[in-house]
């Protein structure tokens, strides 16, 4: 009983799972026949067949990716795993520049730059699965294209996909704003941008320097940072004129700085405007005026400098004329004065009249030499000097000469730079200009004289005319007096201009101070305002030699008569009148002559030896020069003395006499040329 | 019935669905089902979507023929539905759903 009932159990169970099975059947069947199956599974394999719904809708799939994939922006290829291209889309076949059929079957490696470690890269994208970068695709044109790209591999298996962006143009477009933006942030003016409602956007390095404030400080600031309040709502008007089409021509105005100082500046407002040409800002670039002011101010004093030279130069020209012919008419009357002198008994009621002229002569003389000095025709000996040892060696002069109520201080460093100019000639500058300092302080006050080293670079010559940069040695003249104004410094080195009470300075001090420095190549500027005192600075070049030491005067001859003859060439009678008469009444034998070919005449014919040449330099047709060249292969024994009042000449250069030659500076007076014919034959 | 009632309380509700990619039948099994569980916040289940285009071998070792098919794996005991699950009267049967379920 028990078997036949487990029996029956166990049937009833199969029962019951044959029903389940049906009901299963039955289910699949009644869902196959509503339609509502997509697939079935075959024995056939692992593939299960679609059921033509699923197919058409897998078909819409594809064709929905395919449209995606042709009409994507970016060119995409499909790679094998070796890297050979078997699908591209457009896009790829426009990068590329070859039709499809030329594109699919080339391998990636086919396009890159030379240098390209193809093998490297792509185990690396196959291990990795995915890769992104940059890329410079080298099209079969030549054509270089930048490329930034993504790739997956396996997006289907064994194939890889590569999505590609020619960036080309935005990679130039960002070099072309970087260039931009480094000139911008290099110009010297302050540039910025500003939003519609004057947000400062951009500040450059310009900006920076004009305003104090940092770019971090300014940008998102209004621009009222830098404008001074009142001046804002103009500020704002103009943008708005701008914004309403209006072209505002650049306008100079105010800006204030950081630290609350005020500029000017010259401003530019420009509209920055969009692709669609909307306006979506302004730059505003500001140039700073004061610095332009400063350099039209400097060329103005350039100019003037250059004026008051030639103006210089032209009265230097006249004064050295006028000293010329006044040395002659002085030789003359210095020469009869002292010869009639000679003449007079010491009581002679008409001595002191004649002494009276001599006097007058003398004064003359005096004035013609500062004539000459300040045309700087003077006779210069130069040396190599310390001016510090020349300043200091002058201090006991100076302080006989300044009042008690003038303070003096000098300072003067030892071995200084050194400097080639006439000794006496410095002492004569620094002179006339401590004369001049005590004259500005009637009341006393403080004369300062220093002296330095200093170095006058290219940008000290740009603004003062005529000045080589180079090193010098400067003297500083300074004084705590009344003063000067401008119209005054810009004449005080003219002859005979003078500020000082009529008879009180003869105008020619600072004239004379004028032509020594520049005959020496030096400088001299003044620097004074009306109650402040006055510092005159002299530069003179530094050279690079031992000091010379200072030469002995020539001892004085134990006569000034003599017996010897002299051969006398000048071609102004009444010089040449004056001189044999002094000659001769000194014992000499005179042979004279009014020019060169009278001298060789006379050289030729007269037998006895002729001691000595003594020739004026400047004459007409034959210089004494010429004169000498001429004769000296007659007379190689005859001994040579030139005169001249004049020392620019065939034996004197910029006042400097020609090595070995016997000079005598005129106006002639008895004494002097006496004693330098005397020099010259007995040396 | 009893233990089919009471196991979602217990357990989480284990589901696959057979589907054949983005098939028309497939996309409307995966809708009506989630439609119907969305009314049930009070089950907790677990679905897996199982692509036979990519996994054919999966199909057959179910013994899945055709797509979409619904598999409760559990609580038991095992049962399938066939067909896009647009009945939700089946639905709720075959996964003993109650109304305890709908808080």
């Amino acid at each position: 009983m028990r078997t036949v009932s487990s029996e029956i159990a166990g049937l009833e169970q199969e029962v019951a799972e044959l029903r389940e099975r049906l009901a299963n059947a039955e289910e699949t069947v009644r869902a196959l026949t509503s339609g509502e199956v997509d697939a079935v599974a075959t024995d056939a394999g692992l593939s299960p067949v679609l059921l033509r719904g699923a197919q058409e809708r897998l078909r819409e799939n594809e064709r929905l990716l395919r449209a995606v994939f042709d009409g994507a922006l970016d060119a995409m290829v499909l790679a094998d795993d070796r890297g050979f291209y078997v699908q591209a889309n457009t896009a790829a076949c426009e990068l590329w520049g070859l039709s499809r059929e030329r594109l699919l079957g080339r391998n990636i490696s086919e396009f890159a730059e030379p240098g390209f470690d193809f093998e490297k890269a792509w185990s690396s994208f196959r291990s990795d699965g995915r890769m992104e970068g940059q890329f410079v695709l080298v099209r079969p044109d030549g054509e270089k294209r930048d490329l930034d790209f993504r790739a997956v591999a396996n997006v289907m298996p064994g194939l890889h996909l590569s999505v590609l962006r020619d960036v080309t143009e935005q990679k130039r477009a960002a070099e072309v704003r970087s260039r931009l933006a480094a000139i911008v942030e290099s110009s010297g003016d302050a540039i910025m941008g500003l939003t519609l409602d004057g947000v400062i956007t951009s500040w450059n390095l310009g900006a920076e320097r004009l305003y104090g404030w940092p770019p971090t400080a300014a940008i998102g600031r209004e621009i009222g940072l830098i404008i001074p309040t009142e001046l804002r709502e103009g500020e704002a008007s103009v943008r708005r004129r701008i914004l309403h089409g209006e072209v505002v021509a650049p306008y100079d105005t105010k800006r204030v700085r950081k630290d609350g100082s005020l500029v000017e500046v010259n401003i530019t407002v420009s509209p920055i405007r969009d692709t669609s040409g909307r306006v979506i800002g302004f730059s505003k670039s500001a140039r700073d005026l004061s610095e332009r002011r400063r350099a039209a101010a400097q060329l103005e004093e350039v100019e003037t400098q250059l004026r008051q030279a030639q103006k210089m130069e032209a009265i230097g020209a006249l004064a050295g004329g006028i000293a010329h012919d006044f040395n002659n008419m002085l030789s003359v009357i210095m020469s009869y004065t002292s010869l009639i002198l000679d003449e007079l008994k010491p009581a002679d009621p008409i001595r002191a009249d004649v002494e009276e002229v001599a006097r007058a002569g003398r004064r003359a003389t005096d004035l013609t030499r500062q004539l000459l000095a300040f045309s700087r025709k003077q006779m210069l000996q130069p040396q190599v000097l310390d001016l510090s040892q020349v300043v200091l060696g002058m201090e006991k002069m100076l302080r006989r000469l300044l009042s008690e109520e003038v303070e003096l201080s000098l300072v003067a460093r030892r071995s200084l730079g050194k400097v080639l100019a006439d000794p006496g000639q410095v002492e004569q500058v620094v002179m006339n200009l401590a004369v001049n300092a005590t004259d500005a302080m009637p009341a006393g006050g403080k004369l300062s004289i220093e002296v330095a080293n200093v170095e006058l670079d290219a940008e000290y010559a740009r603004v003062h005319h005529g000045v080589v940069p180079g090193p010098y040695v400067m003297i500083a003249v300074t004084d705590t007096g009344v003063g000067m104004d401008a119209a005054t410094r810009e004449r005080i080195f003219e002859p005979f201009f003078t500020t000082k009470e009529v008879g009180r300075g003869t105008g020619l001090g600072l004239a004379t101070v004028f032509g020594i420095v520049k005959q020496s190549d030096g400088h001299v500027w003044v620097y004074s305002e009306p109650g402040r005192g006055t510092t005159f600075k002299v530069y003179f070049p530094r050279v690079e030699q031992a000091v010379t030491t200072f030469s002995m005067a020539p001892p004085e001859p134990a006569t000034l008569r003599g017996s010897e003859t002299i051969l006398l060439v000048e071609d102004e009678e009444q010089v040449r009148v004056a001189a044999r008469t002094i000659l001769e009444r000194h014992g000499y034998h005179v042979l004279e002559a009014h020019n060169g070919g009278e001298a060789l005449l006379i050289c030729e014919q007269f037998m006895a030896k002729i001691h000595l040449l003594l020739t004026d330099v400047v004459m007409p047709r034959m210089s004494g020069r010429q004169v000498a060249e001429r004769l000296m292969p007659m007379r190689p024994d005859m001994k040579i003395l030139y005169v001249s009042g004049y020392t620019e000449s065939s034996i004197v250069h910029h006042g400097v006499l020609d090595a070995g030659i016997a000079f005598l500076q005129k106006p002639i007076t008895p004494n002097a040329l006496l004693r330098k014919v005397r020099e010259v034959l007995d040396g | 019935m009893k233990a089919a009632q009471a196991a979602p309380r217990n357990g989480a509700l284990r589901l696959q669905l057979y589907v054949a990619g983005e098939s028309p039948n497939s996309i409307a099994a995966i809708r009506h089902l989630r439609a119907l569980l969305s009314g049930y916040p009070g089950v907790k289940v677990e679905l897996e979507l199982v692509d036979v285009l990519k996994h054919p071998e999966r199909a057959m070792r179910e013994g899945v023929l055709v797509t979409p098919t619904m598999v409760k794996l559990s609580p038991a005991p095992r049962r399938r539905v066939v067909g896009n699950l647009k009945d939700p009267e089946v639905l709720v049967s075959v996964l003993g759903l109650s109304d305890a379920h709908r808080e």
